[in-house]
């Protein structure tokens, strides 16, 4: 299934608008009010053979929230061939937007690619969240490779996690046998001054502007706790809580 | 190999990478390193995750372009500690390399860098691709091995064959960075190391905190 879907927030009389949209199965977009967007799935995906777009422009002084409702499978399908989800972003001076999908499983013989791109404009703000599951409950995980690659002015972060080596996966060097991988990026105002630790969790200041939350856990939703206490060290984080119109996770 | 790669891999060599166990004191302290299979466990996920990316800029620093490097490098580094040690490794080896290998292009590397990433400098200094990419791959597991047997009190004849066995997943990296020797820096491969960020960090923390045989 190929599809591509576009959303488009704009800053109307002081409130932020969906402007334009475009649903295309399986990528459905759900504006709620307030400037939230919920991303569906209208139907199973991404499968083996699949290769999703999505492309986010949010205008000056926007602010848009894109959320998920639920957990993505990512399963293998009857082509050959893995599958590919792709979401580009672009933020316009002063505007914001707040990625927080849900949790992605690999499940086991998928083969995934996920890419997230971002282009922000000099003061644009962003928050971008990906928990990785290693599979259902007791199954190994199929392969997934996610990039992450942010610009401003010049890149902030690049980075592409493999999952399904087990060689690397079981590593204390990879993801040291644990079953999910969770990152935030935050370009969110200042910077974290210092880095801040825990055993299995940091919030960390990148080398060229913006912040990257990472947690190794056992579980998704301690890794969802230990992401949301590295970005309570954030000096942003008070911002993005008035801002937040749903649930703040 | 040239003698300047060899010199470079040898852990004589006085660029004071003896002080640096690649997070390998922090996964001891944490009993997650105890024995010579969870040695060999660590060090293959650090080599074909950090390792593959030293190797990928050391290749592709033996062609110029250090100041992109620099840049590209740092934001595929997102712990501050590791982008510190890759930096104090590398200031380390160009104190040595002033005096024995003076020439225009590390005159070049240290005015665009004059901190440059350890990889960044063994390209520069190496010049054949797949040698430079066989030096930081050795590297990348050659400290923390090193570091186990002062730790660990681990035999350092198994250490030593566990490095042998590691031969064809030496080559395979190094064979893979090789490939990207000209690739335009924003595109080169990313690979990331959650666990040696974690790790890294810890390790930081603690150094501040207590007494640690290792800066990293």
């Amino acid at each position: 299934m190929k599809a591509r879907a576009f959303l488009s927030a704009e800053l109307v009389d002081g409130r932020t608008v969906v402007g334009e949209m475009r649903s295309m199965a399986p990528l459905r977009l759900v504006p709620r009010r307030g400037g939230v967007v919920h991303l569906v799935s209208s139907v199973t995906a991404p499968l083996g053979g699949d290769d999703l777009e999505l492309h986010v422009r949010v205008g000056p002084g926007a602010h848009l929230e894109l959320r998920g409702v639920a957990a993505t499978l990512a399963l293998p399908g009857h082509r050959p061939g893995g599958s590919r989800s792709v979401v580009r972003v672009e933020v316009d001076e002063g505007g914001s937007l707040d990625h927080v999908p849900e949790p992605t499983v690999v499940t086991r013989r998928a083969c995934h690619e996920a890419v997230f791109t971002a282009d922000l404009a000099a003061g644009a703000c962003l928050r971008t969240r990906e928990v990785l599951v290693l599979g259902r409950v007791g199954e190994p995980p199929g392969t997934l490779v996610s990039t992450l690659d942010v610009r401003r002015d010049g890149p902030l972060v690049r980075q592409t996690t493999r999952i399904g080596d087990p060689a690397t996966d079981g590593s204390p060097a990879g993801l040291a046998g644990m079953r999910v991988l969770g990152t935030e990026f935050l370009c969110w105002g200042a910077d974290v001054p210092e880095p801040v630790s825990h055993d299995w969790w940091s919030l960390v200041p990148l080398a060229r502007g913006g912040s990257l939350a990472t947690a190794l856990a056992p579980d998704a939703v301690t890794a969802e706790r230990a992401l949301a206490e590295a970005r309570r060290a954030h000096p942003g984080s008070s911002d993005l809580l008035t801002r937040s119109r749903t649930r703040f996770r | 190999m040239d003698l300047a790669a060899l010199m470079l891999a040898d852990s004589r060599f006085p660029g004071g990478g003896h002080v640096h166990s690649g997070g390998l004191e922090e996964a001891v302290a944490r009993k997650l390193v105890t024995d010579l299979p969870s040695l060999q466990c660590f060090l293959v996920g650090r080599l074909r995750t950090a390792g593959l990316l030293n190797a990928v800029f050391a290749a592709a620093a033996t062609r110029g372009r250090f100041a992109e490097l620099d840049v590209e490098l740092d934001v595929r580094t997102p712990s501050p500690a590791q982008r510190a040690a890759s930096r104090m490794q590398g200031r380390g080896i160009a104190r040595a390399a002033r005096k024995a290998w003076p020439s225009d292009r590390l005159s070049d590397l240290l005015k665009a860098t004059p901190e440059p990433h350890h990889p960044i400098i063994v390209g520069a200094l190496v010049g054949d691709p797949r040698a430079a990419a066989q030096v930081v791959a050795y590297h990348a597991v050659t400290g923390p091995a090193t570091g186990a047997i002062r730790l660990l009190g681990l035999d350092p004849f198994g250490v030593n064959a566990i490095i042998a066995n590691l031969q064809v997943d030496m080559e395979t990296v190094a064979a893979q960075a090789e490939q990207h020797a000209n690739t335009a820096p924003a595109d080169l491969p990313a690979p990331s190391a959650p666990g040696l960020d974690l790790l890294a960090e810890a390790h930081d923390r603690h150094h501040r905190e207590e007494v640690r045989l290792f800066v990293s």
